[in-house]
């Protein structure tokens, strides 16, 4: 476990200067975000750069904004600091679930909501729950012109992203909502905090008489990458706090609807088990706390 | 390849031009020859006994290359001690006997006392939960849990 030989690092204080020195180097530049992942690929040489291009010191990249249009959780910000960001707290509580249980205190310390989507580990915690809250993800290309996409359409494959070469993610925006809305997110692993074997997020969205309007449901720790459970969001629709039957029902239909692997750590009926459990504890208390 | 870098730990500035690719623990060991920071898992990432705090922040200092500390503060186990007298911490951990063999020590020192600067007074669980990255293969963790809350108590306000 130790790094190839690394020919440049760059650690640039601005945006403009980082897309700069990727555009440069081409495809033998790297970005390192927090590097609490990258770092374990970079010492077992699954991933081998020439450049290195370290984000950390870049303001703009940092930080959680709210205001009137929603929510704006910069690129490198860390878990710890969207861990104690009660702002998110209602709507988008499931990242202050997911990034609190990321891991260890150390990781969270360093690694960062923005390096987790770009590595899209298939057992990380930030793709579900961006995909289950509904978040759009902000990219500057080379040239310093934007795209936005959402994190469903971003994310792909285990360790595959709609990311292309050169582009830097920049920001997670969450959108402003009206009404009451709540998530949740919970993973099961093998140990406190372990990576999760299925990780779970519930987003639901209710209108005055607390009846569900809308829901998305994300899972996880599957082969094919995360992925949205149709039937459990439909499932969802009209159903209110107190249909605890309904609501388990709901995460049932999205155990039977995904398809899942087995491994080492679990196999493939008992993933299903899991997202049906968890998907039942995630969607009440999703509701909880949009009430 | 290689790199000038300026790096304070425990107080003291070093300039040194090393490897891009070495990790921040080999500095500390290597190069500043502090070696109270240890490497417990082959430098996975998994073990915690490398974890120093970085600006005052816990870290494994495996998991980040020298080179991403240029500029910054570090602090290691040597740095708790001032003058010889040991931190209400490290007093707690030897009066409750929260180590056997110490390999894993001052990688849970370091955790624990930025922790506890965050959560002054914290229960049991929230000790545990802090402790997540920090293995220990000899003690069990019940005295190590003891010492911390211990130490909690004796910190000063």
């Amino acid at each position: 476990m130790y790094p190839a030989p690394i020919e440049t690092y760059a650690a640039p204080t601005t945006l403009a200067e980082a897309l700069q020195t990727l555009a440069s180097h081409g495809s033998d530049a790297r970005c390192i975000a927090g590097g609490q992942s990258l770092m374990q690929a970079l010492k077992s040489r699954l991933v081998q750069t020439k450049c290195l291009v370290d984000l950390q010191r870049i303001a703009e990249l940092k930080g959680i904004a709210v205001d009137d249009s929603g929510v704006r959780i910069g690129a490198m910000t860390r878990y710890r600091d969207i861990a104690a960001d009660a702002r998110l707290n209602g709507a988008y509580q499931a990242l202050v679930d997911a990034a609190s249980h990321v891991g260890d205190r150390q990781v969270r310390n360093r690694g960062t909501i923005g390096g987790s989507l770009c590595w899209n580990y298939i057992a990380a915690c930030m793709p579900p729950t961006t995909i289950g809250v509904g978040a759009r993800l902000e990219l500057a290309k080379r040239d310093g012109t934007r795209r936005t996409l959402s994190a469903e359409d971003f994310i792909r494959s285990p360790l595959e992203t709609a990311r292309e070469e050169g582009e830097i993610l920049v920001s997670i925006h969450l959108p402003a909502l009206r009404g009451k809305a709540g998530s949740a997110y919970k993973k099961w692993g093998l140990v406190t905090d372990a990576l999760p074997v299925i990780g779970v997020c519930a987003f639901v969205q209710l209108d005055g008489s607390g009846s569900c309007t809308s829901a998305r449901f994300a899972v996880g720790g599957l082969a094919s990458g995360p992925r949205r459970s149709r039937a459990a969001e439909t499932a969802l629709e009209g159903v209110k706090a107190s249909d605890t039957g309904a609501i388990a029902a709901a995460a049932k239909a999205a155990a039977a609807e995904i398809e899942t692997q087995g491994d080492l750590w679990a196999d493939q009926s008992y993933r299903k088990q899991l997202i049906s459990t968890l998907g039942t504890e995630v969607i009440e208390t999703a509701f909880a706390r949009a009430g | 390849m290689n790199r000038t870098v300026s790096i304070t730990i425990n107080g003291t500035t070093l300039q040194e031009t090393i490897p891009i690719r070495m990790p921040l623990v080999d500095f500390i060991r290597d190069v500043a020859s502090l070696t109270g920071t240890h490497v417990g898992c082959t430098y996975e990432g998994v073990c915690g006994a490398c974890t120093v705090q970085l600006d005052g922040e816990a870290v494994k200092s495996c998991l980040m290359l020298a080179v991403q500390a240029d500029g910054h503060q570090v602090t290691t186990v040597e740095g708790l001690a001032k003058n010889g007298e040991m931190t209400p911490l490290q007093q707690a951990f030897n009066d409750h006997h929260a180590l056997q063999c110490g390999f894993c020590t001052p990688g849970i020192l370091m955790t624990a006392e930025e922790f506890l600067r965050q959560n002054p007074k914290p229960s049991d669980d929230e000790i545990r939960h802090a402790l997540v990255g920090n293995l220990c293969r000899c003690t069990g963790y019940a005295h190590i849990v003891e010492a911390v809350k211990d130490a909690a108590g004796r910190q000063p306000g």
